[in-house]
């Protein structure tokens, strides 16, 4: 006979029994007990996607009516209206947890008051810089984001997920087809990316943050798969052998192959940009900020007309 | 505000399935923002919005296993042990 506790069924308020319905493979869902630390833990984590998802959709928005041709605004078109979608549907989950309603995250966004990847801080200047954040960044977010749907224990997140790295699977495809045109162009495309490439690289590998706290929660609840360093390893493995393959230049003058660790080893990388982006403090931020404060305002007489139509029906 | 849950179902898949939430006005909006949230690459042949006030649901204890009822289930050990002595005999 066993003595061993059995794993628990459910999820607990307990920190205790919740770690072990986790490490038993639980899973938990919306109405579910769950501790305060993990539900505000989640709900933060889920805020800050959410928030990067829209703010990052309205950077695309802004580059729809310059992409050159029809289809590129077509992708660029469809693009916008995924990240807005995944914006929705993240805050609906995130809102679900019971912390804040989905109006009070997109003001408390709008007010300065929340944080968002620091990719989406920086002034995407040139065509070029649209395409590395097409496919640098989004690469990185990808990533990231997958790594979260490997294990996440948050149910309703993990579905949501689902939807949103399928189609992230497309802006990939679409990114390097874009970088694709421009590596095969005229020496000046060629030059106009490399130039972005050294606007873009560093806040790229930045995404990932730095190294993990090896007690951090969101590692033990598994939410996060794999610590930032691992993925951030990984990230650069595969992207310098790519941009080089374009024949662009990796804007780090210590980059290097190490034969004993068989991989490509960065130069020490300087946190300080990042932690300013967390600040709402990062060189295009505020712009970034009030540009999508003034289309929430311009858009409040679509919600003003829904409310109405709502009480109109009701009575 | 309301809040509607969203199911939808695969062209010859047998049954729906939950796939998410959504915030809207009223059910004409709702369906208009559930089709372009959750069905804008034909993820679904049919859509099913389901106000979530209007959802009942069980208490989890009601729907937990009878321990006092073997005889609900059969793990079919007796046949198989027929069979298995069958077999040995022949042999």
């Amino acid at each position: 006979m066993s003595t061993a506790t059995p794993t628990p069924t459910r999820s607990s308020a307990d920190l205790d029994e919740f770690q072990a319905f986790i490490d038993g493979g639980g899973m938990v869902e919306a109405g579910d007990e769950m501790p305060e630390a993990y539900r505000t833990e989640v709900f933060r984590f889920i805020e800050f996607h959410a928030n990067s998802e829209l703010m990052g959709g309205l950077t695309e928005r802004d580059w729809i009516p310059k992409a050159p041709g029809l289809r590129l605004k077509q992708i660029f078109l469809a693009k916008t209206q995924d990240e807005i979608g995944h914006a929705h549907l993240l805050y609906m989950v995130a809102a679900d947890m019971g912390m804040k309603s989905r109006r009070e995250m997109i003001e408390d966004l709008f007010a300065g008051k929340s944080r968002f990847h620091n990719v989406f801080h920086y002034q995407a200047v040139t065509w070029a810089d649209q395409i590395a954040v097409a496919f640098l960044v989004d690469a990185a977010a990808f990533a990231s984001q997958r790594a979260v749907f490997a294990e996440c224990t948050y149910g309703p997140y993990k579905r949501v997920l689902k939807r949103i790295v399928a189609e992230e699977g497309f802006h990939m495809r679409h990114g390097e087809e874009m970088l694709l045109r421009l590596a095969k162009g005229t020496p000046i495309q060629h030059a106009m990316f490399q130039e972005a490439l050294e606007r873009w690289w560093w806040p790229a590998v930045q995404l990932f943050g730095p190294d993990s706290d090896p007690n951090d929660p969101l590692l033990a609840w598994k939410i996060k798969s794999k610590p930032n360093e691992e993925l951030r390893h990984a990230y650069v493995q595969k992207y310098v052998p790519l941009l080089h393959s374009y024949g662009f230049e990796i804007p780090d003058r210590e980059l290097r192959y190490d034969d004993d660790a068989q991989a490509w080893l960065t130069s020490e990388i300087d946190w300080e940009p990042l932690k300013a982006t967390m600040r709402n403090g990062g060189p295009d931020s505020r712009r970034r900020i009030e540009n999508a404060a003034a289309n929430w305002a311009d858009t409040a007489w679509v919600r003003e007309a829904m409310d109405a139509s709502a009480m109109n029906s009701a009575s | 505000m309301k809040t509607f849950e969203v199911f939808l179902k695969k062209a010859g898949r047998e049954e729906f399935r939950h796939v998410g939430a959504m915030q809207a006005p009223d059910p004409e909006m709702g369906l208009m923002l559930a089709r372009e949230s959750y069905c804008r690459r034909a993820e679904g042949a049919d859509m099913w919005l389901v106000e979530r006030s209007n959802i009942i649901e069980a208490d989890p204890a009601v729907l937990a296993p009878n321990a006092d009822k073997p005889h609900r289930h059969n793990d079919g050990e007796r046949i198989a042990e027929h069979r298995r002595s069958t077999r040995e005999a022949d042999q």
